[in-house]
C-alpha cells in the first residue's frame, strides 16, 4: 500500500515539476537551467530507443547514434537544402531515421547479442564514415546550421522554437507522447511477444511467433525513438552535424539507459537526468567532471546492477513484502 | 605511382603488425572472460603517454618497454579485481564499466599529461631508400618489434603452464574449474595480460602517431573489426586479420581518401558477421 501511494506522489510531483517548469526554475535559479531540462527530454527519448531494445526485446543496440543522426539530418536538410516548412522536415527527420532502422534492420537483426552490438556499432561508424566524406551535403564534423523554425502561426500569434518556453513544450510533448506509446506497446499483445522474445526467443518461435519479424519491427520502433531525439535535438540545437553519429554518442545512451534502469518506463529518464545533471553542475566548478560520470557508471553497475529505477523497484517490493507478513 | 602505392602497403603491414598486437589483447580478454573491452584503446593510449613520459624524463626510450607492460599488467589485474569480477561476467554491464573506466583514463591523462597531442622523435632515426622513397628505418624496428612481441605471446600461450590453463579455461570454464585450475587467477592474469599487450602496442606505435588522450578512441573499432575478421576468440585469425586489414586500407588510400578505406574494411566487415560469423580464417584455429 505505502509503495502506491509513495509511487503515486512521485508521479504527481514529476509531473506538476514538468509543467510548472519554465516558471518554476527562474525562481529558483538561472533561466538556463530551462533549456537543460529540455536537453534532458530529448536525450532520455534517445535513451529510450536503447533501453526498448534492450529492456523488451533483450538486444542491445550499440548503433542508436545513426538514426538519431539521420534524425538530425532530415530535419537539417529539410529546412536548409530542400527550403521545407517546420512540419514536413520534422516528419522527414522521422521517416528517414525510420527508414534506415528498416534497412540497416533487415540484415542486424539477423543476429544477436555480441554480433548484434557489434554489427550496429560497424553500421553506424559507415554512415560515419560516409557523412565526414559527403562533406557539400553533410557540412562533416562542421555540420549545417539554420535559424529556428516557428511551429505554428495563426495571426499574431506564433509557436516558435525561438522562444525557450514554446521550444519547452513541444519538446515536452513529443517525449511525453514517446514514452506514453512505450507504454502501451510495452501492454499490449505485441509488446508481450517481445518479452517472450526477450525471455526465450527458442520458446517464443516454438509458440508460434515469427521471431525475425517481430526483432524486426521493434528495431524499426526504437530507430524511430531515436530518430524524433535526433529531430528534437537538431531543432533545440539549430544545427545538425556528423560528429552525433559517432559512436560515443551510442555509448553514452547505453550507459544513461543501463544506469537508469533497463526495462523499466522510467528508468531511460532518471538515468539520462542524473547524467546531464551531474555534468552540468560539476562541470561549471571542475572541468574533469568526466572522472566523476565514469566512476558514477561503474559504481552503479556493481552495486545496482538492475540500474537505479530497478533496484528503487526491488526496495518497494521487499518493503511491501516485509509489511505483509 | 606505384612505388607509393607500395609504401603505402608496407606502411599498412607496419601498423597491422602494431594493431595485430593489440587487437590480440583485446581478442583474449574477449575470449577467456566473455567481456567486451571498450577500455581496451585506452591502455594502447596509455602505452603511449608512458613511452613519451619516459623518453622526455630519462632520455631513453628502451625502458619504456618493460615498464609500459608492467603498468598493463598491474592495472588490468588491478582492474579485473575491482571492476569486472565483482559484475560476474555480465555482458551488458561490462560495457557500461569498461566505458566508464575508458572515461576516467582518459580524463586523468588528460588532467595529468595536458590535453595537447604531442609528437615523439623515433629513437632510431634515419631513413632508407625503399622504392625510391624515403622511408624510416624506425618503422621496420616497429614491425619487427611486433612480430617478436606476437611470437612471444604464442608461445606462451602453448608452451607454459599459465598459457595451458589460459588455453583450458577459454576451452571449458566448468571443466577447467574442477580439474583445479584457479580459473579467477587465470582471469585476472588474462585482463592484465590482454592490458600489457594494448600498452605494448602503445610503445611501439608512440614514434609513429600522434600522442594524444583520444587516441584509444580512434583505435578501438580497429581492433574490433580484426577480431571480428580474424573471428571471436580465434587468436591467429585475429593477428592475421588484423595485417589483411591495415594492408588493404594502405592500399586502397593510394587510390582514394583514407576514410574511403575505413568505409571499406567496415564494410567488409559487416559481410563476414552477416555470412561467415565464425571469422575468415576459421582453419587457423587449430
Amino acid at each position: 500500500m505505502t509503495q502506491g501511494v509513495l509511487s503515486r506522489g512521485l508521479w504527481v510531483l514529476l509531473i506538476a515539476t514538468l509543467l510548472t517548469a519554465p516558471w518554476l526554475l527562474p525562481l529558483i535559479g538561472d533561466a538556463f537551467w530551462l533549456s537543460i531540462l529540455t536537453e534532458i527530454l530529448i536525450w532520455s527519448c534517445f535513451a529510450a530507443s536503447i533501453n526498448f531494445l534492450l529492456g523488451y526485446v533483450g538486444l542491445l543496440s550499440f548503433g542508436q547514434a545513426l538514426y538519431f543522426g539521420f534524425g538530425m539530418y532530415g530535419v537539417a536538410l529539410g529546412l536548409t537544402a530542400l527550403g521545407l516548412g517546420f512540419w514536413p522536415s520534422f516528419f522527414l527527420g522521422l521517416v528517414a531515421s525510420a527508414l534506415m532502422a528498416l534497412v540497416t534492420g533487415i540484415f542486424a537483426v539477423r543476429l544477436t547479442w555480441h554480433y548484434f552490438a557489434i554489427i550496429t556499432v560497424v553500421f553506424s561508424l559507415i554512415f560515419y564514415f560516409i557523412a565526414l566524406t559527403i562533406k557539400p551535403i553533410t557540412g562533416g564534423d562542421d555540420g549545417i546550421n539554420f535559424s529556428a523554425p516557428e511551429i505554428f502561426r495563426l495571426g499574431d500569434f506564433t509557436i516558435t522554437f525561438a522562444n525557450p518556453i514554446d521550444q519547452y513544450f513541444f519538446v515536452l510533448l513529443v517525449v511525453v507522447l514517446c514514452f506514453v506509446i512505450v507504454k502501451i506497446i510495452v501492454a499490449s499483445p505485441y509488446g508481450r511477444s517481445l518479452i517472450a522474445i526477450r525471455d526465450n526467443d527458442t520458446r517464443a518461435a516454438l509458440i508460434g511467433l515469427n521471431v525475425y519479424r517481430l526483432r524486426l519491427s521493434a528495431f524499426v520502433i526504437s530507430g524511430l525513438l531515436a530518430g524524433v531525439s535526433g529531430s528534437l535535438f537538431a531543432l533545440f540545437g539549430r544545427y545538425a552535424s556528423a560528429s552525433y553519429m559517432f559512436y560515443h554518442v551510442s555509448g553514452e545512451g547505453v550507459v544513461w539507459a543501463i544506469v537508469g534502469g533497463v526495462g523499466t518506463l522510467m528508468g531511460p529518464f532518471v538515468g539520462t537526468s542524473l547524467f546531464v545533471l551531474i555534468r552540468e553542475i560539476i562541470s561549471s566548478h571542475w572541468q574533469h567532471h568526466a572522472l566523476i560520470v565514469g566512476a558514477f557508471a561503474i559504481l552503479v553497475v556493481i552495486y545496482a546492477p538492475k540500474g537505479i529505477v530497478g533496484f528503487w523497484n526491488d526496495r518497494m517490493a521487499r518493503k511491501l513484502s516485509v509489511g505483509r507478513k | 605511382m606505384s612505388s607509393t602505392i607500395a609504401v603505402l602497403a608496407i606502411n599498412g603491414l607496419v601498423f597491422g603488425l602494431i594493431i595485430a598486437l593489440i587487437a590480440l589483447g583485446l581478442s583474449i580478454i574477449f575470449g577467456l572472460l566473455d567481456v567486451i573491452n571498450l577500455s581496451h584503446g585506452d591502455f594502447f593510449m596509455i602505452g603511449t603517454v608512458i613511452a613519451y613520459t619516459v623518453i622526455t624524463s630519462t632520455g631513453l626510450f628502451w625502458p619504456a618497454f618493460i615498464l609500459a607492460p608492467l603498468i598493463g599488467l598491474i592495472l588490468g589485474a588491478l582492474i579485473h579485481l575491482m571492476v569486472i569480477k565483482p559484475l560476474k561476467n555480465a555482458a551488458a554491464l561490462t560495457i557500461v564499466a569498461t566505458f566508464g573506466l575508458s572515461m576516467i583514463i582518459q580524463e586523468v591523462v588528460r588532467m595529468t599529461f595536458g590535453a595537447a597531442p604531442k609528437r615523439l622523435m623515433p629513437p632510431i632515426e634515419g631513413t632508407f631508400n625503399l622504392f625510391g622513397v624515403d622511408y624510416e628505418i624506425y618503422r621496420i624496428f616497429a614491425a619487427v618489434a611486433s612480430v617478436v612481441a606476437i611470437g612471444a605471446f604464442f608461445v606462451f600461450l602453448k608452451k607454459t603452464k599459465l598459457g595451458t590453463w589460459m588455453r583450458a579455461v577459454r576451452h571449458d570454464r566448468d571443466t577447467a574449474t574442477a580439474l583445479g585450475i584457479p580459473t579467477q587467477k587465470v582471469f585476472m592474469i588474462t585482463f592484465g595480460l590482454g592490458f600489457a599487450m594494448a600498452a605494448m602496442g602503445g610503445v611501439v606505435a608512440a614514434p609513429i602517431t600522434t600522442v594524444d588522450f583520444r587516441t584509444g578512441v580512434d583505435i578501438l573499432p580497429f581492433c574490433f573489426m580484426a577480431v571480428i575478421i580474424g573471428g571471436l576468440g580465434n587468436l591467429p585469425g585475429t593477428a592475421a586479420a588484423a595485417v589483411l586489414l591495415a594492408f588493404m586500407e594502405g592500399v586502397i588510400s593510394g587510390f582514394a581518401d583514407p576514410t574511403v578505406a575505413r568505409i571499406c574494411s567496415l564494410v567488409l566487415m559487416s559481410m563476414v558477421l552477416l555470412f561467415r560469423p565464425q571469422g575468415l580464417f576459421k582453419g587457423l584455429t587449430k
